[in-house]
């Protein structure tokens, strides 16, 4: 069984990675090959806390995506990009660095794709009454995104499978990744005039174009706007207070885009477009896969491989874990990197000796899952639907030129994280 | 009653014209359309309906985010068409070369009205011995319904 689950797993995993098929498909028969076979059964898919389906990333995942497509409804992000490009007074860098910080706050609080969807057509609407070049903003922007989804437990769907199989709340993952999160932003900023400046004289008129655009339009109902801003402000309380009340994040999720289908009245259409069933149904499929590993024991002997490589020293296995994740999270999809990479380094953790933080494997597997995104163009999603804006307004992006600049960005990010890791985990802990 | 019987006089444009020129032609001329041809043939190559004009005056970025549409002041949107210029009809056209409602200079007003309805086209070219004889309008082709 051990063989046929191995074979199965791995042809599934060349399909998704070489990307010539639908990811969700081949993840889907991979499933259904394991529970045939039958390497897998249904008390082992549905009910059991090892090799079963991990509803806690399933659910939050639908949760966020509900409360995302009635929150795109509000215009409140929109209205947050125009705002800060007016504050910036026309300066393009000035706005270029303004805008990074709405993305990346989006980014944290959203999946990073709605963040690059709801922002990025505001960079150019912005560009285009500047008449300047938008391709360093729009990359500059997409950088940002990856980055600051790092930050909390539900700003990219790594975190969300870290959290969830290892129960770490929004609070420990907030505490624990946006410190680095923070720093990584602000040398990104730093460095942004260098990375991405150069752009041309702004004429005063197409400054006061920028000026008189009315942000206020885009929100088209007020009502809406408080409403979804109240219970999402009860949302962030519930990822706060999750520990305290025992509920889980997925549970918050839920009830919060609930209540939200209740208060804002919108029609079914409109509270489920932006629920990906395709990420879904793929989680799924691999959460039955890595099961059928994790109970035939191919992952427990991952685990052991993995300890004796780093023979029990937990500094070497935090930066193994952190640059290889972001090696292979820069040129294939880090969900189902990381929901392979999750078993393996819980049955690597308790293998490490001395005294360390307990849970520094797992920044270490997040932080280079999350950041190793901005490695090539193709790294995350929000990389390839920003490359799609771009190229639809007529301003293509290449693989190369993206990258040459990715390479540099998770260059630098890595290096923070790893002398983050060492410093806060190793030196002071 | 036949298309033959129906058929309208209607301006052609060529496919590497202005887009302005187009736009000029279907104000001018109060048209829903146009009708377009290569330089290669007298076929047609397209229907370029009015209504994907309408689309290119409309910022790129308002179609990925429609609600960003009232973000312009009034002199702002006053210069939307500015976005045609130094465009030209092939570029408004899909990058995919799309179907072409076109009907036979003897086909009968139902075969007309099938497609144009099936092709969601407001007019439709009628070809006669391979070769563009003119077009049918929508308002054109229920008159001729309502006369019968």
């Amino acid at each position: 069984m051990m063989y046929y689950a191995i074979t199965v797993f791995v042809v599934a995993y060349a399909f998704i990675i070489s990307e010539r098929f639908n990811k969700t498909t081949v993840a889907l028969i991979g499933a259904g090959l394991m529970v045939c076979l039958p390497v897998i059964d249904s008390p082992d898919v549905f009910y059991s806390l090892e090799s079963g389906m991990n509803w806690d990333v399933i659910f939050l995942m639908l949760g966020m995506m509900m409360i995302v497509s009635v929150l795109r409804e509000t215009g409140v992000f929109e209205f947050a990009a125009i705002w800060a490009a007016k504050r910036a007074n026309g300066s393009p860098l000035r706005i270029m660095i303004l805008l990074m910080l709405v993305m990346a706050l989006a980014s944290a609080l959203l999946p990073n794709v709605v963040s690059v969807l709801l922002i990025a057509p505001v960079t150019l609407l912005v560009c285009d009454r500047l008449e300047i070049n938008p391709v360093p903003m729009l990359l500059a922007l997409v950088f940002a995104s990856n980055i600051g989804g790092a930050a909390t437990l539900v700003g990219d769907p790594p975190n969300i499978i870290i959290g969830a199989h290892q129960g770490l709340s929004f609070n420990t993952f907030l505490f624990h990744m946006a410190p680095v999160v923070i720093i990584i932003l602000l040398v990104l900023i730093a460095l942004s005039p260098l990375l991405f400046g150069g752009f041309s004289a702004v004429n005063p008129d197409r400054i006061a174009d920028v000026m008189s655009l009315k942000e206020r339009e885009v929100i088209q109902d007020r009502t809406l706007l408080i409403k979804c801003g109240l219970v999402m402000l009860a949302v962030l309380i519930g990822f706060i207070v999750s520990p305290i009340i025992h509920m889980a994040p997925s549970l918050v999720a839920m009830l919060g885009a609930g209540v939200l289908v209740l208060v804002s009245r919108l029609e079914q259409s409109n509270y489920v477009s932006h629920v990906e069933w395709d990420t879904l149904l793929f989680m799924v499929g691999l959460f039955i896969m890595v099961g059928a590993l994790l109970k035939t024991g191919v992952i427990q002997i991952l685990g052991h491989l993995a300890a004796d490589a780093t023979g029990g020293n937990a500094l070497l296995a935090t930066m193994l874990i952190l640059v290889f994740s972001a090696l292979v999270s820069g040129v294939i999809d880090n969900v189902p990197y990381v929901a392979t990479m999750t078993p393996i380094v819980s049955h690597l953790a308790p293998t490490m000796a001395g005294h360390y933080h307990h849970n520094v494997l797992w920044w270490s597997l997040a932080l280079g899952g999350d950041l190793g995104g901005n490695l090539t163009a193709v790294g995350s999603s929000a990389n390839i639907v920003m490359l799609g804006i771009a190229l639809r307004s007529g301003n293509s992006i290449s693989f190369w030129e993206f990258t040459r600049k990715g390479i540099v960005i998770t260059t630098i990010s890595i290096v923070l994280s790893a002398v983050y890791l060492w410093l806060r985990y190793f030196v002071l802990s | 009653m036949r298309a033959d019987e129906i058929v309208e006089a209607f301006p052609v444009v060529n496919i590497d014209s202005p887009a302005l020129d187009a736009v000029r032609l279907l104000v001018d001329h109060r048209l829903n359309g146009i009708v377009v041809v290569t330089h290669a043939s007298d076929t047609p190559y397209a229907v370029l309906p009015a209504s994907q004009v309408v689309r290119f005056i409309v910022p790129h970025y308002v179609l990925e985010d429609p609600g960003l549409a009232g973000v312009f002041t009034e002199s702002m949107a006053d210069h939307a068409a500015e976005k045609l210029r130094g465009k030209t009809i092939r570029d408004m056209l899909p990058k995919k070369p799309q179907r072409v409602p076109v009907v036979d200079a003897d086909d009968t007003i139902i075969e007309v009205a099938e497609v144009m309805s099936r092709m969601h086209s407001p007019l439709v070219a009628a070809v006669k011995d391979g070769k563009l004889h003119g077009v049918i309008t929508a308002s054109g082709l229920l008159a001729a319904a309502l006369k019968d």
